[in-house]
């Protein structure tokens, strides 16, 4: 309570606080790095709630999703007009999902919706392509990233619709045995 | 209900849902208006708020709940008390879903509280998994080589706070009351006598055959009461080191079987696991991203490999397989009989060795070592020539590392099964006066050192001139002929285990020799870390089955059993064969002699009651319920393997049955709507019933 700080009332912090993962501390340091990537767009003083959203160009290219493969597709899953235009609010709403007190259920959904390219709400085979093709970096030929796909598919898929629902996803998700300490960025 | 084989159900229901026979209008089938009906897609959807009450900004909420709303998990009863953070909506709902809930003040003071309390208590954690010795050291190496050779250095890591447990087990129950209670040696202290030289250090004789390092030095002391005195003490603390480091070890290896293996090759899911959890998202070094991004392709590339691998395998024909079945079978035997010649060359280094007297000091140096030296070079040359072999044998990659590593596991600790069991079987006592346990002490401590010798000549006279040569000439011939240097895990890790089955064997008979294995495993850990970081290149293909810490501690474990099967042979003699002159036991005072003095010492009962754990009649009562016990377990497991195929099917069954219905149903309202469109009736009239009557 020592130091005035005029970025955000006290209501706001408070609300921050609950809806998220981070302490009032750890709010206004994410509010000055996202003050850092736009300082002429970003005000100073948040509490009269200015409407500011960052263009995508500049979030992916903060050092903690910038050797990311899949930093457009995080970026387009929080924000609002799933374009990639955040404002401050989904720039603490990404950060807290993927802190470390988040909790797996939580990171299991966001998984599954950066996953889905397409948005429609199922992992297809495209879906999967592209994320293949994203990990590899195109180094694998199309017939060696199809025969995969097929094994992932045949693999996890369980209720025989060649797709991966919500559920099948977060059955095999919840065997994996790195997945929690993989799905996190520290800030 | 028939039982059905999945395969058949999956190719059943592939026509149904790819291609709509019920509708001719394509569409899919969760963009039906009924689909949002249903209540398992009801069920599944997140208590929201419909209006946008006093939001931070007016943003589209209907959007947000058609996009994110079935896929939030959590049944709808939980909504009320989950807390705002774990709520899958965006901050907005959040505030929202807060406002409504301002009226339990209480609560949420609470609910504050412990999170503070365990954001707290996480970093109390951090900070003291922080304080682990190397912890920024193992930090630097990941994100440079990647997880596997810093599992290396984890494992050394572990092997160093366990010998520094034991060694205090040995100050507590070996040295301390030896030091304290000595009747005898308290008037001549330890210092540097006539014969003494700094060769002393290397050999083990003199100086250090009069030190605490040594069997000799722990006589029978001052405290000579009937269950509590030292040599009891003594047997005691090395009971407890070795059933300690049995629990520790085993406790390390089921905990990692338990992640690894639990689910059975049916259900392993590794290429999932490697796209959707192979990524680390922590990872912020472009040569770290890079890296990873190596090894996933690698990994995939070697699953195809196999899977290519599997489907050549198959298509080979009966002369073929004969074929390869022979070969592999003479390679087998070719290996028995390097095995066999390795042991061999032990043997006559370990009966040269014995004849040391009469020679030049550097020459009856270099005979002495000779055993360690043989089975070093022993343990150098074969793994290549098993590898070479491997390669004849036709076996997909996988399986050819894996066969090359257990080979190799097996000529490590064979060859140390068989240099103890030569030792133990051909030392001949030279002097009545000098000590037996003392000259085996003395084998141990050599195998301890030159060990040490070998990673530090290793690294500086090979690891380094080699990097210097790379720097210096790099298209020279001999750089071009020897290649960079790779940090190969597996054997680094082998030499680590065989180390520590070293310090358990001799740890009866040299009892400070966990002291000395914990120092030299600290010197090692920089030694290796000098030649990881500054003259080795990553790696950049990593085999998940031969990093495994379960690998790892299960051969850990095999060199604990080695060791403790060492011991209790030796120990286990008949009456009469061998009266020690020295030590604990000394005095013609064998280790029963001395147990059966402190079991007869005590009270009625409790003396029947061990006499009666140790006799046969407990052994066979005990193997019996154990044997019943692991059957229910397995049993179990399979009544539960069975339960989880039908539930499959059953699943399988149920979400065709729920596309083909709402397909049918869309098709009917469809038709109700616009009647007139023409349409080909006679096919969907004539359509077979649902797809789970037809089998």
């Amino acid at each position: 309570m020592g130091n005035k700080q005029t970025t955000f009332t006290d209501e706001q912090l408070e609300a921050f606080q609950d809806c998220t993962f981070f302490t009032r501390k750890e709010i206004l340091r994410l509010h000055g790095r996202y003050r850092e990537l736009a300082p002429h767009l970003v005000p100073l003083d948040f509490t009269n709630r200015p409407d500011i959203r960052v263009p995508p160009t500049l979030i992916v290219s903060m050092p903690e999703l910038k050797e990311n493969p899949f930093r457009d597709r995080i970026v387009g899953t929080f924000s609002e007009d799933g374009l990639g235009n955040m404002s401050f609010n989904d720039f603490v709403d990404m950060f807290s999902a993927f802190c470390e007190t988040s909790p797996r259920e939580l990171k299991t959904v966001y998984a599954f919706k950066i996953y889905d390219f397409n948005r429609d709400s199922f992992i297809c085979k495209e879906d999967l392509q592209k994320t293949l093709t994203k990990l590899t970096k195109g180094d694998l030929s199309p017939e060696e990233v199809s025969l995969v796909c097929d094994k992932s598919l045949e693999e996890a898929d369980l209720d025989g619709d060649h797709k991966l629902s919500f559920s099948d996803f977060e059955n095999m998700i919840s065997k994996a045995p790195d997945f929690l300490s993989n799905f996190h960025i520290r800030i | 209900m028939e039982e059905h084989k999945t395969v058949n159900f999956m190719r059943l229901l592939s026509d149904d849902s790819t291609h709509s026979t019920v509708s001719s209008d394509s569409c899919e089938y969760y963009q039906t208006e009924i689909f949002d009906l249903l209540p398992s897609i009801q069920a599944s959807r997140p208590e929201q708020s419909r209006k946008p009450s006093e939001a931070y900004q007016d943003g589209p909420v209907p959007g947000e709940e058609s996009v994110y709303g079935h896929l939030s998990s959590g049944p709808r009863d939980k909504a009320p008390t989950q807390p705002l953070r774990n709520m899958v909506i965006c901050i907005q709902g959040k505030r929202s879903a807060r406002e409504r809930r301002k009226m339990q003040i209480s609560e949420s003071w609470r609910r504050s509280q412990s999170i503070n309390r365990k954001r707290v208590l996480a970093q109390i954690g951090g900070a003291l998994s922080g304080l682990l010795p190397w912890q920024h050291t193992l930090h630097a190496i990941e994100g440079r080589f990647g997880v596997g050779v810093k599992a290396y250095f984890v494992f050394l890591r572990y092997l160093v706070h366990l010998n520094l447990l034991h060694c205090v087990l040995i100050c507590g129950l070996i040295l301390g009351p030896t030091l304290f209670y000595s009747i005898t040696k308290s008037s001549e202290p330890l210092k540097f006598g006539g014969n003494d030289s700094v060769l002393d250090f290397f050999l083990g004789s003199g100086y250090l055959d009069r030190s605490p390092v040594f069997y000799g030095f722990y006589t029978r002391g001052s405290l000579n009461m009937q269950c509590l005195n030292t040599p009891l003490l003594y047997l005691a603390g090395i009971l407890t080191i070795l059933f300690l480091s049995l629990i520790l070890v085993v406790r390390r290896t089921t905990v990692g079987y338990k992640h690894t293996w639990m689910l059975g090759k049916r259900y392993s899911m590794n290429v999932s696991y490697k796209i959707f959890g192979g990524w680390d998202f922590t990872i912020q070094d472009p040569a770290a991203a890079a890296l990873k991004h190596s090894f996933i392709r690698n990994d995939l590339k070697l699953f195809l490999e196999e899977q290519s691998f599997s489907r050549r395998e198959a298509q080979r024909t009966l002369g073929q397989r004969v074929r390869l079945y022979l070969l592999r079978f003479f390679l087998n035997l070719l290996v028995l009989a390097l095995l066999g010649g390795a042991f061999y060359l032990i043997y006559f280094a370990t009966k040269t060795s014995q004849d040391v007297i009469g020679h030049h000091w550097l020459v009856s140096l270099v005979l002495e070592y000779l055993p360690p030296i043989a089975i070093s070079f022993v343990n150098l040359l074969l793994p290549q020539i098993f590898r070479k072999i491997s390669s004849f044998e036709d076996y997909s990659f996988t399986m050819q590392v894996n066969a090359m590593l257990v080979r190799s596991i097996f000529l490590k600790l064979a060859s140390l099964g068989i240099y103890l069991f030569f030792i133990f079987k051909t030392t001949k006592k030279p002097h009545a006066v000098q000590c037996l346990e003392n000259l085996f002490g003395r084998e141990m401590y050599k195998l301890c050192i030159f060990n040490f010798l070998t990673a530090f000549c290793n690294a500086f006279f090979l690891n380094y001139p080699r990097k210097l040569l790379h720097e210096k000439y790099p298209s020279s011939f001999l750089a071009r002929l020897w290649g960079k240097q790779r940090f190969l895990v597996p054997f680094n890790v082998l030499d680590l285990v065989y180390s520590q089955t070293v310090s358990w064997v001799g740890v009866f008979y040299c009892p400070l020799l966990p002291l000395i294995e914990a120092v030299t495993l600290m010197a090692t850990f920089y030694i290796q870390k000098f030649s990881v970081l500054r003259c080795c290149v990553a790696e950049q293909r990593m085999f998940r089955g031969s990093i495994s810490s379960v690998l790892f501690h299960f051969m850990l474990l095999l060199g604990l059993l080695m060791a403790a099967a060492t011991l209790g042979l030796n120990l286990y003699q008949p009456e009469g064969t061998h009266m020690s002159s020295c030590g604990p036991f000394g005095n013609g005072q064998s280790v029963f002699n001395v147990t059966g003095v402190c079991v007869d010492s005590l009270p009625g009962p409790a003396q029947s009651t061990l006499r009666y754990l140790a006799s046969s009649a407990f052994a066979l009562p005990l193997i019996l319920a154990e044997i019943l016990i692991l059957t229910s377990y397995v049993s179990r497991g399979r009544a539960n393997q069975k339960a989880i195929e039908r539930l499959k099917e059953m699943l399988v069954m149920s979400s065709s049955d729920k596309r083909f219905l709402v397909k049918q149903h869309t098709t009917m309202l469809r038709r109700q709507r616009n009647p007139c469109r023409v349409r080909p009736a006679t096919i969907e009239e004539n359509q077979p019933l649902t797809p789970s009557h037809e089998n």
